[in-house]
């Protein structure tokens, strides 16, 4: 089996190769950190075994996630790298090259994303190329799979055929390249580690990198431990940094080669000076998630979603509830199976086109380029609370699910940051929320559908930033990590990454349907047709109505006047869309039209918000506070997030009902 | 239809139900991947990887 392990600099393609080359799929965005762990593929019909290592700018991390790649060089010795570079920007992408190349493990160095190169102007001999940096250059371009097939043949070949090679020797400057000498013999003579091993690791462990440090440390590697000191004082790292420098200057200047048309990079920056203006970017932004909204709710999703209502409250329950009573089901049995599952999951369900028409947006954004400006502008914003843009990515994940979000958060390397990033994460509205404010705008809001969800979605976010200063302020978080982001060349979104990245994302609710949103649905049905008299056929005698009577004058204050929405919402812990199956269940509605009548009816446009408001930011999901506790490693913040989300939603809620009330 | 197989259908959903609440409960406790609806790859790996160590 031969190991190739993937690695080059952040969003230079490295995963979209990697799908190409396994055959298999994993998720690609435009955009920095979306590899947080490593993957392993196989390339089809091979013995070779491809591993997708996180993005890294230097094999001295900064980032959590950073430190995977100098780890897995520390302690695997793949048979082959191939080093995945943005071809448009080589002379930062050299600097990992150079680190990789003086581990003296064979390389092949792959120019991706070459068409971005030529449409900038520029070219690069790969004869020179290859032979200054010793080993063989390729050019690729993964996401039209141009250049793909020579580099399979170049990885599928056996263990046996490929060529050892000589580290790459840098000149660097006597004192250093003295220091490196003696450290690597000693280590080789003493400790018995393999001499480009040993040389390799000297020039990291001076270069100041903390996981080779970490290392010596931990071995006790005496010669470069006794050194410490005076590899510092010398700065030698600055040295090491400089020589490299200057070896890629020399090295791209040699191979550079002119081309003349640049129409594709004026396009960009055409288009940059408008989305990332400093004034304009901001709105621009706004707009472009009001568009998304309008195409989900007024223009594609809800026309299509109310077909498939009718079809499931129409035809199918009829069907269903015939074909029961024919085959002699007990009553009980027809109630759960049409009043409970069909209502309750179907009326869920019904809402795939929105969500779906939503996902396609977000992931034609993130492959059109547009989300690095998004985490750009937000930048600034991000900047006056005191985290920055990287923050902005975890909380745009967490649209799609506030657990995907928390996860994204691990690329954040502050600590206190990353804290504070997964305690608002739970403030995004994350898509399982669509359903039931799909259902409240349709019955009150019918003429400004998406203006209200976008209300909804920023008040999130502003909610998540306000809370962020906060905890800002206690936690005195001073240091601050550095924002760096890539803003890729824009290109025409693939049809198929869009696919894959809109079914990645909404396959999760479909499968939720089946599971949990089943399981909500015949708790809340259960609860609903039993009481403390046994079964019962008045709903209000049952559990659930019990339940949300006594909760009621709680909710009162905040605008809710009946027991149903409160008894849907304690099962909304289980995951949001078990709050519209349960409604439906609850109101004993089998259509969605029929439903939004009685919402209607019992609230006004103003106790809607509120609900809606509370909704948004009240206790995160299991799953959400189950990974709170797992990525903060504390059960206290989770419950310090249930109960903060909890106070936090009601007073909102409280405020929005009490003041609206007082205008209205 | 007989009442054993009325309750027999019964059974079924409620206790499909009822694992898939204790699974819901079961695998927010372990957070991090487990949690999570998203069948990614580096989640069909480790899935993978898994069945392999076992």
């Amino acid at each position: 089996m031969t190991t190739v392990a993937l690695l080059g600099n952040p969003n230079t393609g490295k995963t979209t190769l990697f799908n190409e080359l396994t055959d298999k799929y994993a998720y690609v965005g435009n955009w920095t950190g979306v590899t947080v762990e490593k993957k392993v593929g196989q390339i089809r019909h091979s013995h070779t075994q491809v591993i997708d290592l996180p993005g890294v700018y230097s094999l001295n991390p900064i980032t959590k996630d950073e430190s995977v790649v100098t780890n897995y060089l520390l302690q695997n010795s793949p048979d082959l790298i191939l080093n995945v570079t943005n071809a448009s920007q080589l002379k930062r992408n050299l600097l990992l090259s150079v680190e990789v190349l003086e581990l003296g493990v064979p390389v092949i160095i792959t120019l991706n994303m070459i068409d971005d190169l030529k449409r900038s102007g520029h070219f690069y001999d790969l004869k020179t190329l290859s032979d200054k940096l010793g080993c063989p250059v390729r050019t690729s371009n993964a996401r039209n799979k141009e250049g793909l097939t020579q580099l399979k043949a170049d990885l599928v070949c056996d263990q046996s055929e490929i060529q050892p090679d000589s580290p790459l020797k840098l000149a660097y400057p006597m004192m250093v390249k003295q220091a490196i000498r003696q450290a690597a013999e000693s280590l080789t003579n003493d400790y018995k580690i393999d001499n480009k091993f040993a040389h390799w690791l000297a020039i990291q462990y001076i270069n100041n990198n903390k996981v080779v440090r970490k290392y010596a440390l931990k071995h006790q590697l005496k010669p470069l431990l006794s050194q410490k000191a005076y590899y510092d004082a010398q700065k030698f790292a600055d040295q090491i940094f400089e020589t490299r420098l200057s070896f890629i200057e020399a090295t791209l200047s040699a191979a550079t080669e002119q081309l003349q048309s640049t129409k594709h990079v004026a396009l960009t920056s055409k288009i940059d000076k408008v989305v990332t203006h400093p004034i304009f970017g901001l709105p621009i932004f706004v707009g472009i998630f009001y568009l998304m909204f309008k195409l989900s709710f007024d223009w594609v999703g809800t026309p299509i979603s109310t077909q498939l209502d009718k079809l499931l409250s129409g035809p199918i329950s009829h069907w269903a509830n015939q074909f029961l009573t024919q085959v002699g089901a007990l009553p009980m049995l027809r109630s759960l199976i049409v009043n409970g599952l069909i209502a309750g999951v179907g009326g869920v369900l019904v809402f795939i086109p929105q969500i779906f028409v939503l996902f396609a947006c977000i992931s034609i954004l993130e492959d059109s380029g547009y989300m690095a400006r998004a985490a750009l502008v937000t930048d600034r914003i991000m900047e006056m609370i005191g985290l920055n843009g990287k923050a902005f990515i975890p909380l745009i994940i967490g649209f799609g699910c506030n657990v995907t979000g928390i996860m994204a958060a691990r690329t954040i390397e502050q600590p206190k940051e990353r804290l504070i990033t997964t305690l608002i994460s739970p403030f995004m509205s994350c898509s399982a929320r669509l359903p039931i404010y799909s259902l409240f705008v349709a019955a009150l809001f019918p003429r400004h559908q998406a203006l209200i969800v976008l209300s909804l979605y920023f008040l999130g976010i502003v909610v998540a930033l306000l809370m962020a200063k906060f905890y800002h302020v206690m936690f005195k978080a001073k240091e601050h990590s550095v924002f760096i982001v890539e803003l890729p060349q824009y290109h025409i979104p693939r049809l198929d990454i869009v696919w894959h990245g809109t079914w990645d994302k909404g396959k999760g609710f479909i499968k939720k349907a089946g599971t949990i949103i089943f399981a909500g649905t015949v708790l809340i049905w259960l609860l609903s047709n039993f009481g403390t008299r046994g079964y019962v056929t008045q709903i209000d005698q049952s559990f659930a109505a019990n339940l949300g009577k006594v909760l009621l004058p709680v909710f009162k204050p905040i605008g809710i006047s009946t027991w149903q929405p409160i008894s849907a919402l304690l099962t909304g812990v289980l995951a949001k869309e078990v709050i519209s199956s349960s409604m439906m269940v609850l109101f004993h509605t089998s259509n969605q039209g029929a439903l939004i009548a009685m919402i209607g009816g019992s609230f006004t446009a103003l106790s809607a918000y509120a609900l809606l408001v509370f909704i948004l930011l009240y206790i995160p999901c299991f799953a959400t506070i189950g990974t709170i506790k797992s990525e903060t490693g504390s059960a206290k913040w989770a419950a310090y997030s249930v109960v903060s989300s909890l106070f936090i939603s009601y007073s909102l809620a409280f405020l929005i009902f009490q003041i609206g009330s007082l205008l209205t | 239809m007989g009442l054993l197989v009325n309750i027999i259908i019964f059974a079924a959903i409620f206790g499909f139900a009822g694992y898939q609440i204790f699974r819901a409960v079961k695998r927010s406790k372990q957070g991090k991947c487990a949690a999570c609806d998203y069948d990614c790859e580096a989640k069909k790996l480790l899935n993978q990887s898994k069945k392999r160590s076992l």
